[in-house]
């Protein structure tokens, strides 16, 4: 809690507070990097599990780079987000709820990674994924609707 | 604006602007089509600008059901939202910006398609597209793009 207070009390916290074009700034960054971050999962879970079979397996993993660059723009506009409110946010029910599930969908995509990587890419060559990595790919769409609902929920809480 | 008044007095309205889990259900579900459409329109407005060449410009097609669903859920869920405070949201030029910017990108996919298609069948793989469509898919991108810091800034903006 302690520690909550001093971040809501930084420069940076109070920066945010008093230029008014700066948190609509970071939530509007928040959203363009949402789009890329779970439009790019979204593409790559649902071509696994067979959409768009015309467009190669192999390239649409390729398409995590846009994912990573999502991920770098949340995490910085988030972290600005939550030193705003700190002691709010830090203690918010639907906060924690969604950083558990954020891990959750960590672990399941080194999953999903683990599994590309000891096939040595013959399934994604293939394009016949394992029942297993299928179940990952259905396992993350869960955990990043569960990270996009708990954090819009945050505000309601 | 007396239908405005009427519409956000119906019980949908209300039910929208005064039950617990309305309003913020709504929003989640908006936030999840936006994902939809934007990740896959997006994607299609960069292969057409030329980033990643390896997906076959033809196939790009079969992502358009996901833009679809994407945008009929916005539609619904942002209709809904909006009765529940009709008049606010009529009055609010972002909002009217952000409608905008919605026919802008919606006339411009519609164009996109037909010219992308037809020069990706024609041309056979890997289809290289023209100057004047890939002027198409950069005014796309801006026009999404900015509907979303639109859409994000109606509650901090007259």
């Amino acid at each position: 809690m302690e520690f909550l207070v001093w971040l809501e009390n930084t420069g940076i916290a109070n920066a945010i507070r008093t230029i008014p074009w700066l948190y609509p700034t970071f939530e509007t960054g928040h959203y363009i990097g949402l789009s890329l971050l779970v439009g790019g999962i979204l593409l790559i879970d649902l071509r696994v599990l067979g959409m768009a079979r015309a467009l190669p397996l192999k390239s649409m993993i390729g398409l995590l780079p846009f994912v990573w660059a999502g991920f770098i723009i949340n995490v910085l506009t988030g972290s600005m987000l939550f030193i705003y409110g700190a002691t709010n946010f830090g203690t918010n029910g639907a906060f924690l709820l969604k950083m558990g599930f954020m891990v959750l969908a960590g672990l399941n995509a080194l999953a999903f990674d683990v599994a590309v990587r000891r096939s040595g890419g013959v399934w994604v060559a293939a394009d016949r994924p394992p029942a297993l990595v299928k179940g990952f790919a259905t396992l993350s769409l869960v955990f990043w609707i569960c990270v996009v609902t708990t954090g819009r929920w945050m505000a309601y809480l | 604006m007396a239908f405005l008044e009427w519409l956000q007095g119906t019980w949908v309205g209300q039910l929208v602007a005064t039950s617990l889990w309305g309003y913020p259900l709504l929003e989640t579900i908006h936030s999840l089509g936006m994902a939809m459409l934007i990740g896959s329109l997006g994607l299609i407005n960069l292969r057409v600008l030329g980033v990643k060449r390896d997906l076959p410009m033809l196939g790009m097609r079969q992502l358009l059901p996901l833009a679809w669903l994407g945008f009929t859920l916005n539609a619904i869920s942002g209709t809904l939202l909006f009765t529940s405070d009709a008049v606010y949201f009529f009055e609010s030029y972002t909002f009217r910006i952000k409608m905008v910017l919605i026919v802008l990108g919606g006339l411009n996919a519609a164009l996109l398609g037909q010219r992308v298609f037809r020069e990706a069948a024609a041309g056979g793989a890997p289809a290289s597209p023209t100057a004047g469509t890939k002027w198409i898919a950069a005014t796309s991108l801006v026009f999404w793009f900015g509907a979303v810091i639109a859409g994000r800034l109606i509650a901090y903006t007259p």
